[in-house]
This record gives C-alpha cells, structure tokens and sequence, in this order.
C-alpha cells in the first residue's frame, strides 16, 4: 500500500513537472514573446521563419500560438521581435527610446508596440505603431518611442505599456530579405535617450 | 541504489511523456479557445465579419496589427464539404489566409491576379481528402484544408479611418458560403 502511494506520487510530481515545463517552455507561463525561439537575430530583432508552417517545431508552434496567433507564413509575411534597446536593456514605459530605420524591400512595413501580455498596451493614444504609409519606404526616418507625445516627429506611444516589445511585421518581403535577412533587412535600431523615475 | 533507478526512471518517463503532451495540445486548445470566443461574441460560421479596427480597446487575439482590417469566417466542413470563399476588390495589400485547427497557416491566396490589388479572389476550400470540385464559371485555386475545422483571415491594409471605411464598402462583397452537394 505504502508503496503504491509513493508511486501514485511520483507519477503526479512527473506529470505536473512535464506539464508546467512544456507551458513554461511554451511561453503560457511568465513572459514571452513571439520570438521565443528566434533562429534569426539580425542587430537584435529576432525571428523564427518557420512561423505559421507545417514545419514548426512543437515549441515554435506552441508559442505562437500563445504570443502571435494566426501570424502568416514567411512568403507572405516576416515577422520580428525586438525586447531590449541598443545596449541590451529591456524596453520600458518610463524611457524614451530614439527609433530609426530606413525602406524596406517588402511590398508594405510596419513597427507596433506590445505589452508584455502580447497586447496592445490599453491606452487612447492612437500612436501604437508607425508603418510604411506614415514614413515613407523611399529613404530614412526616426520616431519617438515615449508616455507621451513628443513636440514634433513621429511617436509610437508606449503609455500603460510597462516593459514592452516592437514587432516588424515585413508583408511580401524580397526574396532576398526571406533568404539573407542578415543582409537585406533595414534593422531599425532603438537608442535610450532617458529614463523617468520608477513608478 | 538500484531502489531508486526504477521511479526514477519512470519520474523521467512520465515527465516527458506529459511534457509532450501538453505541447501537443497547447496549439488545438488555444485556437478552439480563440474560436469559441469569436462564436460567443457573435461570429457565425460560414460567414465573414469583419472586426473593428484592432484598438487596444477592441483587441480580441494577441498581437493585431492595428494597421490592418481582419474579416474573419469559421469554418466546419462536413466531411465530404466545400466552401467558397470570396474576397471583394481592394485597391492595396489584401490577402485571403487559411488556418487549421492547429494554427497551421496551411495556405495564402493573394487578392487580385497575381497579388496585384485592384480585384477580388475567388478560392474553394475543400474538406480533408475531398477532391476537386467542378463548378461552372470557376477557374480559381482549390485548396485542401488539413482539418475540418479552422478559420479564414482576409486582411487588408487600413491604417486609416478613410481605408477603413473602404473596406467596409468592399467587405461586403466577401463570401464564405458552403457549396451544396
């Protein structure tokens, strides 16, 4: 009897340690992001080109499921996640970042801002993303990441946002930007500019 | 020592085998997840609607691009089924995107010949195993789904209220409608 209940035990202890790892591994439990397991890492922007194809490892398909559901497959569309600014920090409400980038070889780009729930951060700003009908996809720009809306220029608000990722959404990018990413995409790089006290 | 080798190695087992499972299941309980809430705000299958614009107010799956117009249709073939769908005209990015019951983006049909903008699609998706349908006038792509169930994506570039609105003009020209017989 003794015996069986020690066993009974064990199984469960297993099947919870399974179970929690695949959720953890899976991005549903703590943070995560779409790029969990990015085989791509281009200046900080990493990716996975097998999102949304039947070759999706069970961990890439999970994970996309829990953080970037319903995302397109690579020769429609690219997608990549960047979590942390020029120097490696994580991304947060109380900073300003300077972002900046230049055109793309894609038929249409765009950068959004998410929380960390893989959300729209729950704000009324209307400026939760800059794309390639705002800025342009002929030459360079800059844009204000920030709480509030800077004097002139561009602004993606990450007000309610807390710590915060972009995604680069490419829809029908180049042949070129599919097959050397490393190469032929127009990283955005995100410098600090400040930082406001902790909330 | 040999005590400890047997529940450890069936500790490890279990482990794994439950590690698996879970991961397995993640992917089909999330998506009829996602569609059981879209039927409960109102989707009904075998029909497009359109969403309103993504808002963090309106979001409804993760990560919306807030540039984009989504038209969504659920689906449920019956075994041997077929639905046609149809996208209206849309002068820019618009495409038709299928998903399985497991998230699979198992195909992306460009709106407009040849993905130029301008004209509408016209696809039929096809039960598991089904073959080819015959229809008259039909020349479009025909396309076999990996399950019964699933949901169909139109999205169209709108990052404005005025591409919205245009969208809304043209959507209502989207079909998904099961062919009979």
């Amino acid at each position: 009897m003794r015996t069986a209940i020690i066993y009974g035990v064990l199984i469960l202890m297993a099947l919870v340690a399974g179970s929690v790892s695949a959720l953890w591994m899976s991005g549903l439990l703590g943070k995560g992001t779409l790029s969990g397991f990015a085989t791509l890492n281009v200046n900080g922007w990493r990716s996975d080109p097998s999102i949304g194809a039947t070759s999706a490892s069970a961990y890439t398909r999970a994970r996309v499921a829990r953080h970037g559901l319903l995302a397109l497959a690579k020769e429609e569309a690219i997608y990549f996640t960047r979590t942390t600014d020029d120097t490696g920090d994580p991304l947060l409400e109380r900073c300003t970042y300077q972002l900046s980038g230049g055109p793309q070889d894609a038929f249409w780009w765009s950068i959004t801002l998410y929380d960390a729930e893989s959300r729209l951060p729950m704000n009324e700003d209307a400026h939760l993303s800059i794309d390639a009908t705002s800025v342009g996809n002929t030459s360079d720009w800059t844009a204000t990441i920030s709480p509030t809306q800077p004097d002139n220029g561009y602004w993606l608000s990450s007000r309610s946002a807390g710590q915060f990722d972009l995604t680069l959404r490419l829809y029908r990018p180049a042949v070129d930007v599919i097959e050397d990413p490393d190469n032929r995409l127009f990283a955005p790089q995100v410098r600090r500019i400040g930082c406001g006290d902790p909330a | 020592m040999m005590r400890l080798i047997v529940p450890a190695l069936i500790f490890v087992i279990v482990a794994i085998a439950a590690h698996f499972a879970t991961l397995h299941a993640v992917p089909g309980g999330i998506m009829g997840a996602t569609m059981e809430r879209m039927e409960t705000t109102g989707l009904v299958h075998h029909e497009f609607t359109l969403a309103p614009r993504a808002t963090p107010q309106t979001q409804s799956v993760v990560r919306p691009s807030p540039d984009l117009a989504y038209s969504v249709c659920l689906f449920d073939l019956p075994s041997d089924g077929a639905l046609r769908v149809e996208a209206g005209p849309y002068n820019n990015y618009a495409s038709i995107s299928f998903f399985d019951d497991r998230t699979n983006n198992f195909a992306t049909i460009r709106v407009g010949a040849g993905g130029a903008p301008g004209s509408g699609s016209d696809v039929v998706l096809l039960a598991p195993g089904k073959t080819a349908v015959d229809l008259d006038g039909f020349s479009g792509p025909q396309v076999e789904a990996p399950s019964r169930r699933g949901l169909i994506l139109i999205r169209r570039l709108a990052p404005t209220q005025a591409d919205y609105d245009r969208v809304v003009a043209t959507s209502s020209a989207d079909r998904c409608a099961l062919l009979s017989g």
